[in-house]
């Protein structure tokens, strides 16, 4: 799994306002793409802006997205699916649950 | 102009190309460049209320809207215990656009936007801000359209009848109406610290939420506690009101920033440079609602109570060696796992406490859990509250625990009603961690005393009791 935000500030903990709001210094690394932070790509807000609207992103959040897609990913690999499940199953199973009441999704969902 | 305006095999954009490459025809350069501004649509002269604000939030409910592919629903923990279509995030942004479109009002639409805790789980999930937000600098927002939403309402005079309340009390007594009928006040906010001896002011001082200073104040004794045995310096705030966030969450922004004015003066006056914090929301409130509000004036460092204990047993300053015989299952607060990316650190604590029996649930699969205690639901809608916290027990309960421990004053009380019934404790984790310490950690832990959060006095100290869905 990723690392915290904490890494946006060399490991030192807590908020700064004036730290969170400055992105390191954007490297290009083809014609249309800048990294800010190591290994979080974006299209060069140059181009972007034509577009859409650019969004301002504090340190952290950048890296709480980045970090939570590639847990995300790993947790859909460990999840992933080997064997196939009939609809006639899945449906059976929705119907065993709802004759049992109301209740939440499991992490099916997520 | 774009693409699709153009015809011609002569024309450079007929042929597929990306944007800004070095190799694109040089008749490229010449197709002047467009900006995308707020004002996709001419704005009228005299523009109405709702058109301002969906003027202001048009392009990220459009987001959603031109969307819609729905990954949010099954991680939304108001959707899965009410399967009502209109309380799902999709929804939240599509009244939006129907509002900007003239087909509804925001008192159509003002009692639907109670259905949301904040929680953070739809923006996380959806795909526009997991797999591209940072890519293309623009994410999903749902939870400042529902909170948008609110103030608009709250502007618009269309009022929800015990958020009205609540925070009535709260701008009258400096403090949220936590204990229900017994009033909370200035006076008794740093009871909680009885005879630990804490300064006023200095260098770092220790914020303790509401919810916590009043209703389970063994949190805080712990949290206090743990520092002064770690010998870390801090006091106490010399007039600590409410942080503003949950006035800001139920649409009274105006009361929100004037009592976060007061907190940062009362910083300013005290010489402090550091807040620790041991409530979540606090967190949320601080490093997002402060800046927002006073941008590059805001010079007050923010730190979590868990990451630095976290910190403080690395650096083996703290060393838990008091075992503790329980069967643990941890519930990762929302906005600590879902809205900050925080959810290590209080692994780290627990897996240091020696005796526990960890049966960890991994933070994806907890972003569908809720405690449903946030965003102001308890206070308008304490049913669905428990419908929520209900459901997050059953999930610790099918792992055969016997604690649950949390890291949010705010969720123990919910869940702490919810476990009862399934034998379930609900411990916070800093209290946990005291009693490894060996520290007797005293205060309450609520509960027993009946204080309800759904329980609000009015106007007339008339005791406003629970309302139904
Ligand atoms: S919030 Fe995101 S996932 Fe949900 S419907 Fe909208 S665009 Fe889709
Ligand atoms: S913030 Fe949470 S409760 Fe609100 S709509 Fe999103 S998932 Fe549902």
């Amino acid at each position: 799994m990723s690392d915290s935000p904490n890494s946006a500030t060399n490991g030192r903990i807590g908020y700064r306002y004036a730290e969170q709001m400055t992105p390191p210094e954007p490297e290009r690394v083809t014609d249309v793409a800048i990294t800010t932070h190591p290994h979080v790509f974006e299209v060069d807000p140059r181009l972007m802006e034509r577009w859409v609207l650019q969004q301002q992103f504090p340190n952290w959040d950048s890296l709480r997205i980045m970090n939570s897609r590639a847990d995300h990913l790993a947790w859909m690999h460990r999840h992933f699916a080997y064997s196939v499940v009939t609809g006639s199953e899945l449906l059976a199973e929705v119907e065993a649950e709802s004759s049992s009441g109301p209740g939440g999704e499991g992490p099916t969902g997520v | 102009m774009t693409q699709l305006d153009r015809q011609g095999t002569s024309d450079p954009v007929a042929v597929p190309f990306t944007p800004g490459m070095r190799d694109n025809p040089e008749e490229l350069a010449l197709i002047p460049d467009e900006i995308a501004r707020e004002h996709v649509v001419p704005p009228s002269d005299d523009p109405t209320p709702t058109e301002q604000f969906t003027e202001q939030w048009r392009n990220a409910s459009y987001n959603c809207f031109s969307s819609g592919h729905k990954f949010c629903r099954e991680v939304c923990p108001v959707t899965q215990v009410t399967r009502n279509e209109s309380w799902t995030p999709t929804a939240f942004h599509a009244n939006v656009v129907a509002m900007d479109k003239g087909e509804l009002t925001i008192e159509d639409v003002a009692a639907d936007y109670v259905n949301c805790t904040q929680c953070g789980a739809c923006e996380l999930r959806c795909p526009n801000s997991l797999f591209t937000g940072d890519f293309y600098r623009f994410r999903t927002r749902t939870v400042d359209v529902v909170k948008a939403v609110r103030a608009f309402a709250v502007d618009s005079g269309v009022h929800q009848p015990q958020w009205r309340t609540w925070n009535a009390r709260t701008d009258e007594r400096t403090h949220e109406p936590v204990l229900g009928d017994t009033p909370v006040s200035q006076d008794h906010v740093r009871d909680w610290s009885e005879g630990l001896d804490i300064p006023i002011g200095g260098e770092t001082v220790l914020f303790v939420d509401c919810e916590a200073a009043f209703y389970r104040t063994s949190v805080p004794r712990a949290v206090a506690q743990v520092l002064q045995l770690a010998g870390y310096e801090f006091g106490l705030m010399g007039e600590q009101w409410c942080c503003g966030g949950p006035a800001a969450e139920m649409g009274y922004v105006d009361q929100a920033k004037r009592f976060a004015q007061h907190n940062l003066d009362n910083w300013r006056s005290t010489g402090t440079r550091r807040v620790l914090v041991l409530d979540p929301h606090d967190y949320i409130s601080f490093t997002e609602d402060y800046p927002k509000y006073f941008g590059d004036d805001y010079d007050i460092e923010v730190v979590l109570v868990v990451e630095l204990f976290a910190q403080l047993i690395r650096e083996g300053r703290l060393t838990p060696s008091v075992p503790i015989e329980r069967s643990i299952t941890y519930h990762d607060p929302c906005r600590l796992n879902k809205r900050k990316g925080i959810w290590k650190e209080p692994r780290e604590i627990l897996r240091a406490i020696p005796g526990l029996d960890f049966k960890d649930v991994d933070r994806v699969t907890q972003w569908s859990y809720c405690s449903g205690g946030g965003g102001g639901l308890p206070v308008e809608k304490p049913d669905l509250t428990a419908a929520i916290s209900a459901n997050r027990i059953q999930k610790a309960s099918a792992l055969e625990v016997d604690t649950l421990v949390s890291a949010c004053p705010w969720s123990e009380r919910p869940l702490g009603e919810a476990g009862r019934s399934e034998s379930i404790d609900v411990v916070d984790i800093h209290e946990l961690l005291a009693e490894s310490l060996g520290i007797v950690v005293g205060g309450s832990r609520g509960g027993a005393d009946g204080a309800d959060p759904s329980r609000v006095e009015t106007a007339n100290d008339e005791p406003v009791g629970k309302r139904g869905e």
